[in-house]
């Protein structure tokens, strides 16, 4: 079993315990060396670049947090200035349909005046008119009056 | 090779232990094949692990991002199976992990030598585990650790049959896990250099054996990660048995 150094194996090379020893004394030096390699170098790097990696997004979560409070206060600002808005809408709103309706009532009042007036006049000259024309009919009829009587008397 | 017959098929030679300096004899110390791909691994890991992530990027390169992979992967994998306090034995885990994973993979280089398909290895790193494993169970609970052997859940009457099958699994415990790791490297890799020596042997009709490898080749690159998962996996597995054997 010794001698398998050649290229041909016997049954199964895993099984000729000759080459345990060497075996196993490289293994465990590549066991020590690796071990030593993992724990002094790789170990360390990887929880470093870990650890900066937590920070950074920790930084980040903090930063959006902070970010988000500020939006949530400007929001509120303009949810309260909507409401001021809002309300001094309804004011002027207010006020100048009362301004609207007192000068419609004004415009009104002022427009019955005005009609009373004319319709006064109106009236007036009518009158005039008439009192005019009970005038005229009355001188006309005191002629005709007259003509006739004179008439009479000279066919007499 | 010169071609004796039409099947001339070493299908173990590429598992033979070489002395390559020191010409045929092989001593204990003697600069062997094996340590060779051991070296060549531990200087792929340096590679990966450190040239790789030399830059500490945030966002990480091809390279780093392999090697975080792996490392969370194991690390997750330890507090998924046996709590923060197994996180105190990740670097001996993850140490056993990176060189199986890279033994596996390298092993899969055309000439190149698979030191995890030797028993020998993966015996003295499942024997390792055991013993670590049995040394802080007992360390951790005292004589409480052989309460896993107790199963207190199990009626009573039933309790000595499992006994002694706890205790017998508990002891095959290292062989089934060294020979499921030596046996899967090596049964792919002969099972490979088996079909070669139909393609050699073919000539022309080499298409099929040809077509063959290329299948088993992808099949392995599967098993040799999942082997080497397996193997971690099943350390943290009897490692939890060690830190909590009440259940």
């Amino acid at each position: 079993m010794a001698s398998n150094s050649d290229s041909n194996a016997v049954g199964m090379p895993q099984l000729d315990f000759s080459t345990f020893p060497n075996q196993i004394f490289w293994l465990v030096v590549f066991c020590v060396v690796l071990f030593a390699i993992v724990k002094f170098f790789i170990i360390p790097r990887m929880e470093d670049i870990f650890a900066n990696r937590r920070k950074i997004i920790d930084g980040n979560i903090a930063k959006a947090e902070e970010i988000r409070l500020r939006v949530s206060e400007i929001e509120k600002q303009i949810e309260e200035e909507l409401q001021k808005a809002k309300s001094q809408c309804d004011e002027i709103m207010n006020t100048s349909g009362n301004n609207i309706k007192e000068q419609m009532a004004l415009a009104l009042e002022d427009s019955k005046i005005a009609t009373t007036q004319l319709i006064n006049e109106a009236e007036g000259r009518l009158k005039e008119l008439r009192d005019g024309s009970e005038a005229a009919i009355e001188r006309i009829s005191e002629e005709l009056a007259s003509e006739i009587i004179s008439k009479i008397s000279r066919g007499k | 090779m010169e071609k004796q017959s039409a099947f001339n098929i070493h299908p173990m030679d590429q598992f033979i232990i070489d002395p390559i300096l020191t010409g045929d004899s092989l001593e204990w110390y003697s600069f062997t094949n094996q340590a060779l791909w051991m070296l060549i691994s531990l200087v792929s890991i340096s590679f990966v692990f450190i040239y790789g992530s030399r830059k500490h990027q945030l966002v990480p390169g091809r390279l780093q991002s392999i090697a975080e992979l792996l490392y969370f992967f194991i690390r997750d994998m330890i507090i998924d199976i046996a709590g923060q306090e197994g996180l105190r034995y990740f670097p001996y885990i993850f140490t056993l992990f990176i060189l199986i994973l890279f033994g596996n993979v390298l092993g899969l280089l055309p000439y190149s030598f698979t030191y995890t398909s030797h028993i020998a290895v993966t015996g003295f790193l499942a024997l390792s585990v055991f013993i670590a494993v049995t040394i802080i169970g007992f360390v951790k609970n005292g004589l409480g650790f052989l309460s896993l052997f107790w199963i207190s859940s199990a009626p009573l009457a039933l309790r000595p049959i499992l006994l002694i099958i706890e205790v017998i699994s508990y002891f095959v415990r290292p062989v089934s896990h060294s020979i499921r790791l030596a046996g899967n490297m090596m049964a792919g890799h002969a099972v490979i250099k088996v079909f070669a020596g139909f393609a050699g042997a073919l000539g022309l009709g080499a298409i099929a054996p040809i077509f063959a490898i290329t299948a088993v080749y992808g099949l392995e690159m599967l098993v040799v990660v999942i082997q080497a998962y397996v193997f971690t996996i099943l350390t943290c597995v009897y490692l939890n048995d060690a830190l909590h054997p009440g259940h």
